[in-house]
């Protein structure tokens, strides 16, 4: 019994990070309409980032979220600005492969400033855990989670109540017409970029404490995302933050009752699944069903 | 026709080439050519129907491993050994790609990502038939029998029978009844069903001869390298990536830009690797990465593009890989 | 003798009942048009028939076989050919290949099927333009190519969706010649159609819905007389027909 409790607690918290990571591609999809195959490439570049500040600068993790979080922005709006907008008018499938380029080019980048070696940070709490009724909790992790609590809470109060925030949605219901209302898309389309893509930098920050990164991580990731995304429905935050929790519910119990290493095999599966029998994911209103292919 | 004799010519100098000249290495890179041409000819069939695949390792991995074990478990010698080995990647494709085509084209990529992926962990996990990371290595019983070889020769002419194979399949398929409908589906799925199209059983056939073609490279390419292991056999990086790189910038759905994508991309890709790799670690692919950035904003219908416009200046315009997907779905 | 018959067709979206217990037929040679108010359901209608939408209720014969629930490439191979209201021409392939396309569903030899299609495409006046591409074409070229490819699989029935819209008058009065030419070689026409003139010119009979259902059928004077469609068109308000 403790066991499965320790195992829920775990993948929850767990889970919380991947709610972050996935709602940032969600935001972006939702937005601009674009299926970024570099996504967890983003989150790699903040976790490599916080990785260079703690061991040049022995900067706190948690801290340099102050700087990951900025830099991620602009590389977000760069990668927008320079690659997505040139490109707007084409095909999705140009697109597609643009973000392909995107995600060999900053993989191989990555293993040529890095080298292949699996890398983590070590604090002094890495390894701290507090207990609570037989239940031993990571420290790193419940921080993490609660991070990742407060960022997704921030962002709905920017999408609910500030101006940006509702262009967003406007954008994201129907561009035409926002457009028509006076909204600047493409300005728009780099603030999204840039938000999402901040908070999947955040993302890494918070998980380096607990976990490695290496050059190819990335692609997990990028995977992981669009498993979640897929299962909360395309477009849907509130789909993003449960299907991050559950995906982490199911990594950890692979993990244990499964194998280690087919954890992710299992959830890869069930993405298959869903694809499969109900492609608008266990949220999903039905907004980004054609971009699925729902019949 | 002036461009037949232009094909049989070259074939004819590729066949005499070895007799010529047989320093290992240059066949070793021209055999990797081959290699490439045929398995990039082999994804370029699903990129007919603008279904994009980055999954392909998922067919060659099945393939060869099946191959490699009933070789080197049961002496099933490799030339009886494929059939089984393309039975199961039949099964691989159709049990789970049949209802996966229904997918528009990003989500049909992940999932195909997804599927190699899975196939990898448990070829990783799975020791008693694949030695796991340890991975398996093919008996050297040097022989036609045995499809192994002491010089690289025999190779070459295999792969290069293999690369022309594939081609000429291709070319067969582009100007058939299957080819114009993939064509059609590329564009617009819904209108080629309105007009009697059946999209299902095409998408079918075609994925069943991608898939096939592919697993057989797998189970040649495994005898030429005599080892195999997961991480290789289900490289996204060899088996799935490259194909699509070298047919998106040679120009995809095309039948001749697989071909040019193949034939610049490698040997361009051992050189980076063997110059470059040794200089710093993972600058030829990030290189390639942005070469396909380059290419999808300057010329998204592949290098083949301006070149198509050359040899049929009939055609007003050819610009046809920009609108695949774009039909119905932006 | 009887092609096409409808009973009680039905088709709602959530709560909205877009095509509501629609029931009619239409004999094999004649031109039948269809109008109503936007959002009556006239796509919707052609959508159920031509299979991509399935009904909620009702049945479809097609010379008294049922069709009902098959899929759009089923119903087009028995004879059920369409156009889309937006045209969707495939971008990649030449016009000629366009219509090569849906013959070689049938025909499996590329050669014979270029010819059948070249034969299409004078039909309809775009053989010069057999080998340019879709977006090349005016676009009232597009809607003919569009027309050109549903003829090309040989259908019983043609179900035209606002094949006139866009079109400058010029066009228009050189379209209708073209549709009594097709009806003449055999095909039955059901149209969708906007421009009163043109459509009430060339129909043999009128099919008028108003949301969802048919509110009046029978010629194009009895139907323009009929107060009923006048209330849908016009609302409550007394207009005296001029």
């Amino acid at each position: 019994m403790d066991l499965i409790l320790q195992v829920i607690v775990s993948g929850l918290l767990l889970g919380g990070v991947y709610a972050l990571l996935s709602v940032g591609l969600t935001l972006i999809f939702g937005v601009v309409r674009i299926i970024n195959f570099a996504h967890g490439e983003l989150m790699m570049v903040g976790m490599y980032l916080t990785f260079w500040l703690f061991h040049s600068h022995h900067m706190d993790p948690y801290l340099s979220i102050i700087a990951v979080a900025p830099a991620l922005f602009v590389v977000g709006m760069g990668v927008q600005r320079l690659i997505i907008q040139p490109i707007f008018d084409s095909s999705a499938l140009m697109k597609i492969f643009a973000t392909v380029g995107l995600f060999i080019a900053l993989q191989n980048l990555a293993l040529m400033l890095f080298r292949a070696d699996f890398r983590t940070i070590q604090t002094s709490y890495s390894m701290s855990t507090v207990v609570v009724s037989n239940i031993s909790i990571s420290i790193p992790r419940l921080v993490a989670f609660g991070f990742a609590l407060i960022l997704f809470v921030a962002l709905y109060l920017l999408l609910r109540l500030t101006l940006v925030g509702k262009a967003m949605r406007a954008v994201a219901e129907n561009r035409i017409v926002a457009e028509l209302m006076g909204i600047r898309v493409q300005r728009l389309y780099l603030l999204t970029f840039g938000l999402g893509s901040a908070l999947t930098g955040m993302a890494g920050a918070l998980i380096l404490p607990f976990t490695y990164v290496f050059p190819t991580v990335g692609s997990i990731y990028t995977l992981l995302a669009f498993v979640v995304v897929v299962l909360g429905g395309l477009g849907n935050m509130a789909g993003a933050f449960f299907g991050g929790l559950f995906i982490g519910l199911v990594e950890s119990f692979s993990g244990v009752y499964v194998s280690p290493a087919l954890k992710e095999a299992v959830y890869y599966v069930i993405f298959i699944l869903i694809l499969l029998v109900r492609p608008q994911g266990l949220f999903g209103k039905g907004k980004g069903t054609e971009e699925v292919g729902l019949k | 026709m002036k461009s037949r004799l232009l094909v049989l010519l070259v074939l004819l100098g590729l066949v005499a080439l070895p007799l010529v000249y047989r320093a290992p290495f240059f066949l070793h890179m021209i055999i990797l050519i081959f290699f490439y041409v045929a398995l990039t000819e082999a994804w370029n069939i699903l990129g007919l129907c603008g279904k994009v695949s980055l999954g392909h390792s998922a067919f060659f991995g099945i393939a060869a491993y099946t191959s490699a074990i009933l070789c080197i478990r049961e002496g099933v010698i490799p030339w009886i050994g494929m059939f089984p080995a393309l039975l199961a990647t039949y099964l691989g494709a159709v049990a789970l790609a049949v209802p996966l085509l229904r997918l528009r084209g990003p989500m049909f990529t992940l999932a195909s990502i997804a599927f190699s992926e899975v196939l990898r962990r448990v070829a990783m996990v799975w020791r008693e038939m694949t030695a796991g990371a340890e991975g398996l290595t093919i008996p050297f019983t040097p022989g036609w029998h045995h499809l192994t070889f002491t010089t690289k020769v025999p190779y070459y002419y295999i792969f290069l029978l293999l690369a022309a194979g594939s081609v000429y399949i291709v070319h067969r398929m582009y100007h058939s009844a299957l080819g114009h409908h993939l064509r059609a589906i590329a564009s617009d799925e819904e209108a080629a069903q309105a007009l009697g199209i059946n999209t299902g059983r095409v998408q079918l056939l075609a994925l069943c001869w991608s898939a096939g073609i592919t697993g057989l490279l797998g189970v040649f390419y495994t005898q030429y390298v005599y080892m195999i292991e997961p991480e290789w056999a289900f490289s996204q990086m060899l088996f799935a990536l490259q194909p699509a790189l070298n047919g998106i910038i040679g120009g995809l759905g095309t039948i001749w830009g697989p071909v040019l994508g193949a034939v610049l991309m490698t040997p361009l890709g051992e050189y980076l690797r063997s110059y470059l790799g040794a200089l710093q670690q993972g600058l030829n692919f990030f290189i390639y990465g942005l070469v396909l950035i380059g290419v999808v904003m300057v010329l998204p219908g592949g290098i083949i593009s301006p070149l198509l416009v050359l040899f049929h200046p009939r055609r007003k315009e050819v610009d046809r890989t920009v609108s695949i997907g774009q039909g119905a779905n932006e | 003798m009887t092609l096409l018959s409808v009973s009680r067709l039905s088709k709602h979206f959530g709560g909205l009942a877009a095509v509501h217990q629609v029931s009619f037929e239409i004999k094999e040679g004649e031109i039948v048009g269809l109008i109503g108010p936007n959002g009556a359901g006239k796509t919707t209608v052609f959508n159920l028939l031509s299979g991509l939408f399935d009904p909620d209720e009702g049945h479809i014969y097609l010379r008294s076989r049922e069709i009902t629930g098959l899929k759009p490439y089923q119903k087009s191979r028995l004879g059920i050919g369409r156009t889309f209201q937006i045209v969707r021409p495939f971008d990649g392939m030449t016009v000629l290949e366009n219509v090569m396309a849906p013959i070689l569903v049938r025909q499996k030899d590329p050669g014979e099927a270029r010819r059948l299609a070249m034969e299409v495409l004078e039909e309809v006046g775009l053989d010069s333009a057999a080998s340019s591409f879709p977006r090349n074409l005016t676009y009232a070229g597009r809607k003919r190519l569009e027309v050109a490819r549903a003829l090309a699989t040989s259908p019983a029935i043609l179900l035209l969706d606002e094949v006139l819209a866009g079109l400058n008058a010029v066009e228009v009065s050189e379209a209708m010649p073209l549709l009594r030419k097709i009806r003449d070689s055999g095909v039955t026409l059901f149209m969708v159609e906007h421009i009163m003139a043109a459509l009430m010119s060339v129909s043999d009979r009128v099919l008028v819905l108003d949301q969802g259902e048919l509110i009046a059928q029978g010629t194009p004077a009895e139907v323009t007389a009929n107060p009923c469609v006048i209330k849908a068109y016009l609302g409550e308000e007394e207009t005296p027909r001029a």
